[in-house]
Order: structure tokens, then sequence, then C-alpha cells
């Protein structure tokens, strides 16, 4: 991948969606996490990114995929997870939306890739987790896409 | 009442193949958390990491591969050669 083209902002949320899932204990890093990074940066906010709805809209998908195969998701209050995380790989999820990403800043014929690229590569996934929570929280992609 | 959970049928698999999928990924997630807490526990209790890997039906080089380096400096997962 042309890292080397990817600004101090992209590379920071690159580096904040490893912490994302560092602190979720996750055993990887997905798009999910890219998400929720990118939702801390003010400039995305202002585009109408919100992390707390993100993380709701992510818990509710969560809890609505293991329902669906009769499994009771664990509420907040009894996390069942260890306190000590494992470190956290990149997995094909966050791997696609960077890939988006690059295809994203070459289409716009930009030569640098910024958190605006890695945004529009993780809405651009037609299946998953982001998509699904994207869906639940009822937020409008296109518009959103429209105004990065 | 009888919890639906706890019953020992096989769960019904979602009409949508999107819901299905989704669960598989939840459920994976699920039980890397469960497992990761269920290692650390086995093993602060004393359990070896031949014993972990055996219950967990796994070679023990896996087991600690996959959580000895998270478990450093805890005080567990010292007695390589423990049985």
């Amino acid at each position: 991948m042309a890292f080397e083209r990817f600004t101090k902002d992209a590379r920071a949320t690159v580096m904040a969606a490893r912490a994302e899932a560092l602190a979720a204990g996750h055993a990887t890093i997905e798009a999910e996490h890219l998400l929720l990074a990118l939702s801390e940066r003010p400039d995305l906010q202002a585009l109408g990114l919100d992390r707390e709805q993100l993380s709701y809209a992510l818990a509710a998908e969560e809890e609505r995929s293991l329902a669906a195969v009769g499994v009771a998701a664990s509420g907040p209050d009894e996390p069942i997870g260890s306190r000590r995380p494992r470190d956290p790989q990149f997995a094909t999820s966050a791997k696609l939306a960077l890939h988006r990403a690059v295809s994203a800043a070459a289409k716009r014929g930009d030569r640098r890739l910024d958190a605006r690229h890695v945004l529009l590569g993780v809405l651009g996934a037609q299946h998953g987790r982001v998509p699904r929570a994207l869906q639940i929280a009822e937020i409008d992609v296109d518009a959103l896409r429209a105004r990065i | 009442m009888v919890d639906k959970r706890m019953q020992l049928t096989p769960p019904t698999l979602p009409e949508d193949p999107a819901d299905a999928l989704a669960a598989v990924g939840a459920l994976r997630r699920l039980a890397d958390q469960v497992e990761d807490a269920a290692v650390e526990r086995a093993l602060h209790d004393g359990w070896s990491w031949t014993d972990v890997a055996e219950a967990l039906g796994v070679t023990r080089q896996a087991v600690h591969k996959k959580h000895a380096r998270r478990l450093r400096g805890t005080g567990v997962g010292l007695r390589r050669g423990a049985r």
C-alpha cells in the first residue's frame, strides 16, 4: 500500500484505530475501529460523524447479530473480556477500507491521502459491521459521502 | 418457564445471509473474548499451559503463542515445562 502518501493525520487515524481495537479487547483491527478513530476528529465531526451514536450503533449491531442465532449479549455492566488485551493485527475489513481510501484519493487526483479519504474508504464497505451499524443508526451514507 | 437459550437445540439459521454471516463474526468475537478471560483465569488458578491446551482442544504451542505475550508479567505461564 502507498503508505508513504498518507498524511500525518491519516497515519494518526490508523494508529488510533489500533488503540480502539486494543481498548475494546478485540484481537483484530477492523473497519469499525477506523470509523471510531475518525469520529474523534473535529473536522469529521463537523461533517456529521458522532462518536456516541456510532458506538451505540455498533453495540446494537453486535447484540442484534448474536440475538439472530439465539445468543444474548452480555450487557455493559458485566464485561466478559480479559483485562489484558492482545496485540491486535490488521484484519481484512480494515485493509479493504484502506485500499478503497487509496482508490478514492487516486480517483480524485489527490496526491496525498488524508483522513477524509480513509473515511470514504470505510464508508465504501458493502458488507460487514460498519454498513450494518450505519443502517441501524439510520445514517444517510450517500449524504455523508457527498459532504466529504 | 424454561429459558429458550438453555435448550439443546441448534440455533435457527437467520433467513438473510447477511444476518447469518454477521452472526458468525459476532460469535467469533465473543468466543475470542471468552477465551482470553478463561485462559487468564485458568493460568491464574494454577493450570499449566498443557492443561489449558487440552481443555481447549488445541496444542500447547498454539495456546502459548496466542496468549503468552499478552499475559507476560502477570506471574502466570512461567512454568514452561509444567504439566
